[in-house]
């Protein structure tokens, strides 16, 4: 039995495997002894020939197949069912499998399975099962009006078969009526289910419906390989074979620790703090998470230690760095890099354009931002250059980022105090809702860090920080208190401040570095450059460029963060206004969930008001 | 040399093709010597994943038919669908409106894409081309303005599958059934790259989750995984396993692996460093092809869309099935995890989309 039913797979090469894997499987469900228990159902009076109940079915499934939940094995009994291996036999409608003691009949033959001898059932036979109908008893045999409809376009459409047609129906009536009852009532029924899976009313789900792609009437004949296309596939067998593999067991282990390592970050294993907006209803997850926000999550600054790649990868991660590098007189490093990331994603127009300006700005002789490589990566870098493309400056760029960035650059920051102070001043949002009783000492201090805030247009990112740590310093003498709710209001607004100041001049730089220099450990930066730890001032120029780069940091990296924040953080009165559209538009259920984003809204409108 | 000379074209056809069956055997060869353990017994340490209590949040409707793909927007909240009629629509999933729908002339239109920037959809399907549509940001963009903002990048020479934009909102890469995948520049339409290798037609493609990343992955009917270097164009790593069409390729979040679903019923997971399938997530119970995977954000769970209407969520490690997600009525065509991971879109031939978490 198993290998008639793959020796059948094999002639159908488009049919879909799983009409293989439902074949075998209906075919133990038919075994006699093994099989579901088909027997001669009493009901009431009359007796239902060749039938099996809804919970034999069911308790067959489980057992084959291992399943623990009846919830599966009904669910596969109806997909059995909506494919027309067995069928209700009181529901000529519904193609529906109950847990119960409903009847159900098999299509014992083949011939009534979907999708036979790659070929749907034409309508010439559709017309003759219909017509055959019509010559019988009208009670019992009587059409549906969509059957009927069909019945006359199909008239009309096969008028010079008709003829033929009809003889044929005749035939197989006049055969019919020297059947027994009990076999003629099964193979009507049979006959009955098959068309009603193949050509369903309408409004009903048809499951065999004609999909056109894949086009795998490509597949079943093979192209015939040229030459080229062998030697090609055996240049690379070769290549394939010069890898180097990595045992299997290592291979498993590093999977298996980035999960560990990431659980903690996964929403859909570790609960999202402060809540899940799409289980509570409440935004503020994601706007305590936009891409660039003033102070960073605990838990995402946490984040910036496992690699570089987390780092930049992360819009803000990457702001925090080339900050702390622009304060190191290093950040031509990453400015090369990311320079060279965007000229690769860039249009094939600019390309020339931005060829020059990334050479005469990091690597030509004199540039103002010289790029330190060695020189077989300039000569390679010199070469490509004569033609230039999206790739030009790959392997300086690699070199840059594995060498400065990566081995250097950003093991100092990882241990640097900025860092430690962004990991100290992290939020650290919680899941209880209690912001309506914070003490008294956090309301005085509130406003002050909201005035400082609103002084600091011109937010130079130490400014940020330091504020970010002052911050941090009370909420951690009293994070109990503090709210998640009262925490979006402020990083709120200080998201928006960020957006207005990120083109403002960064001239108050200087005088904000001055602290840090302190702060910072000198062995750390006695190796990059100890000539700018002499001077309290900064070459003129490097501010305004500072303001430049942050600018084009923006653009190039994440564009979509140089764009009006959008539903990132969405504001209370967007959101309202929003549902007030939602509520216009004739649209669908939901409704409860929006009403609930509306009080929410509402709530943080008057916490976000009062707290100025 | 001079022997190769004289042979005839078959001659020398036979000989190459049984030169790559001698490879293809050492190769096989190569890769069972470091198969020292399996998954599950790695595994065995992990503890059982807590499963968090999925459930349906959202169900977007709308589509008039079968809702064929979807992707996710940066912004974490909006989605772009596409529909057997011709309709892409453009969805706040949170507050499950509309923002815009676009009629497309053409049927099927199995591929939709987002920009990184939110600002750009791309879709196309047995039209045969890949099709840019600005959603330029304002609120009085009616749809007609966003039908009028549109342009055709690139043409196939049979449907298209698969399509997404590479990290840029300047390139988009397509898959097709005409069994190359193609690198466009959005603005000139010019093609950068084109990629050939696979002998059936692309079902599905993904981007190596690496900022830098150069490589993406495409799974085919020819029951082949691929990966390709964007630059050279050139495969630089096969897979195969599957016995039939693979529908669905996705990278893990690692980067060192990637998942696939197909017609057979199965997902697997194939490592590239070490070189080889080490994972298929099967259960007796699960007959139906697979149309669609997703990795949550650290890879431990799979969710994959069945033909059967479910959704299975497989833990990658132990390779169990953690949970069964029935709602949908018809197949699930397309699933996709959230930007940030917080939810989970289904689409399916119900004409819904819905949204787990």
């Amino acid at each position: 039995m198993e290998a008639s039913a793959a020796d059948q797979g094999k002639g159908c090469t488009s049919r879909p495997l799983a009409f293989d894997k439902m074949e075998g499987l209906v075919r133990e469900m038919q075994d006699p002894e093994t099989g579901v228990p088909v027997r001669c159902q009493k009901l009431f009076l009359t007796s239902i020939p060749s039938a099996f109940m809804g919970y034999d079915l069911i308790e067959w499934l489980m057992d084959r197949l291992n399943i623990e939940e009846s919830v599966e094995a009904l669910h596969i009994g109806n997909l059995l069912c909506q494919y027309g291996y067995f069928f209700p036999v009181s529901d000529t409608k519904n193609l529906v499998v109950k847990d119960d003691s409903s009847l159900y009949r098999f299509q014992q033959t083949p011939l009534y399975w979907p999708w036979q001898n790659n070929k749907m059932p034409d309508n010439v036979e559709y017309a003759i099962y219909l017509l055959k109908r019509t010559m019988r008893n009208k009670q019992r045999h009587g059409l549906e009006e969509y059957e009927m409809e069909a019945l006359n376009s199909l008239k009309s459409n096969l008028k010079n078969k008709w003829e033929c047609i009809t003889l044929q129906a005749d035939e197989q009536v006049k055969k019919a009526k020297g059947m027994k009852k009990c076999d003629k009532i099964v193979l009507d029924s049979q006959e009955r289910a098959f068309w009603r899976v193949n050509r369903p009313p309408p409004g009903f789900l048809n499951s065999l419906e004609y999909v056109p792609i894949p086009s795998r009437s490509r597949s079943s004949k093979p192209k015939k390989r040229s030459i080229e296309d062998v030697q090609r596939e055996v240049d690379f067998l070769r290549r394939c074979l010069d890898r180097t593999r990595i045992k299997m067991s290592v291979a498993l282990e590093s999977l298996m620790q980035y999960c560990e390592m990431f659980c903690e970050w996964d929403p859909m294993v570790t609960p999202p703090q402060p809540s899940n907006p799409w289980t509570s209803e409440d935004p503020s997850f994601w706007s305590i998470n936009s891409p660039i926000v003033e102070i960073p999550t605990e838990k995402r600054v946490r984040r910036w230690a496992i690699s570089m790649e987390e780092l930049v990868s992360d819009p803000t991660g990457l702001q925090e760095f080339t900050n702390y590098l622009r304060k190191e007189y290093s950040h031509e490093n990453i400015r090369f890099w990311l320079a060279v990331n965007s000229l690769r994603r860039s249009s094939q127009r600019e390309i020339p354009q931005r060829v020059k300006d990334i050479y005469s700005e990091f690597l030509a002789p004199g540039a103002p931002c010289e790029v330190n490589i060695d020189g077989k990566t300039m000569e390679r870098t010199q070469q490509e250059l004569k033609n230039p493309s999206r790739f030009t400056f790959d392997p300086a760029a690699e070199h840059v980022y594995t060498l400065l960035l990566k081995k250097d650059c950003y093991p100092r920051f990882r241990r640097s105090e900025m860092y430690k102070q962004l990991l100290a001043a992290g939020v650290q949002p919680s899941a209880k809702k209690r912001f309506f009783n914070f003490g008294p000492g956090k309301k005085k201090n509130q406003p002050q860090a909201l005035l400082q805030q609103q002084q600091s247009t011109a937010a130079s990112l130490s400014q940020q920080v330091q504020q970010g740590s002052l911050a941090g310093r009370r909420r951690g003498s009293d994070r109990s208190l503090s709210g998640s709710a009262h925490e979006l209001a402020v990083s709120g607004v200080r998201d928006k401040d960020l957006n207005r100041t990120v083109s403002h001049s960064h001239s108050q730089s200087n005088l904000s570095d001055i602290p840090y220099r302190g702060d910072l450990p000198p062995a750390c930066h006695s190796k990059v450059a100890p000539s700018i730890w002499s001077s309290l001032d900064p070459p003129g120029g490097s501010s305004d460029e500072g303001g430049g780069q942050a600018r084009s940091t923006a653009d190039d990296v994440c564009p979509w963060d140089s764009g009006p924040p959008r539903a990132l953080a969405p504001e209370p009165t967007s959101q309202v206004g929003r549902t007030s559209r939602k509520n216009s538009s004739q649209l669908d259920s939901g409704g409860s969930s929006s009403d609930i984003s509306i009080a929410i809204a509402e709530v943080s409108t008057h916490d976000g008001s009062c707290t100025p | 040399m001079a022997g190769e000379v004289t042979r005839t074209p078959d001659e020398n056809l036979e000989s190459l093709i049984k030169e790559a069956d001698t490879l293809k055997a050492r190769l096989e060869d190569e890769r069972l010597k470091l198969n020292d353990v399996t998954l599950s017994h790695v595994a065995e340490r992990l503890d059982m994943i807590s499963l968090l209590n999925v459930k349906p949040r959202r169900v977007l409707r709308g589509h008039q038919a079968k809702v064929l793909c979807s992707d996710w927007c940066a912004d974490k909240r909006h989605i772009v669908s596409s529909s057997q009629d011709g309709k892409m629509i453009i969805w706040d999933a949170f507050t499950t409106n509309k923002e815009h729908a676009v009629t497309m002339p053409t049927t099927w239109v199995m591929a939709c894409a987002y920009a990184p920037s939110g600002n750009l959809v791309a879709c196309g399907g047995l039209d045969n081309k890949v099709t840019v549509y600005s959603l330029t940001s304002g609120e009085n963009v009616s749809s007609q303005n966003v039908s009028s903002q549109k342009k055709t990048v690139g043409t196939h020479t049979s449907y298209m599958s698969c399509c997404t934009f590479p990290n840029s909102d300047q390139q988009i890469l397509t898959g097709s059934g005409d069994s190359t995948c193609a690198l466009w520049d959005v603005e000139s339409g010019q093609m950068l790259q084109n990629f050939h290798g696979h002998t059936g037609d692309v079902m599905a493609l993904d981007l190596a989750p690496s900022e830098i990343g150069n490589t993406f992955v495409s799974g085919s009917c020819d029951k082949m995984v691929l990966i390709w270097d964007m630059r050279t164009g050139h495969c630089v790593q096969s897979f195969e396993g599957h016995q039939s069409d693979i529908n669905s390729v996705k990278f893990h979040p690692s980067g060192d692996a990637v998942a696939t679903g197909s017609d057979d019923s199965t997902c697997r997971l194939f490592d590239l460093r070490a070189d080889k399938e080490v994972a298929v997530y099967t259960k007796e119970s699960i007959i139906f092809g697979v149309n669609s995977v997703d990795f949550s954000v650290s890879g431990r769970l799979l969710f994959a869309g069945y033909n059967d209407y479910t959704v299975n969520v497989w833990d990658t490690l132990k390779c169990t099935r953690v949970s069964l997600l029935i709602g949908h009525e018809n197949r699930v065509s397309c699933l996709q995890v959230s930007p940030d991971g917080t939810a989970l879109s289904t689409g399916s031939w119900d004409c819904t989309l819905r949204i787990w978490a």
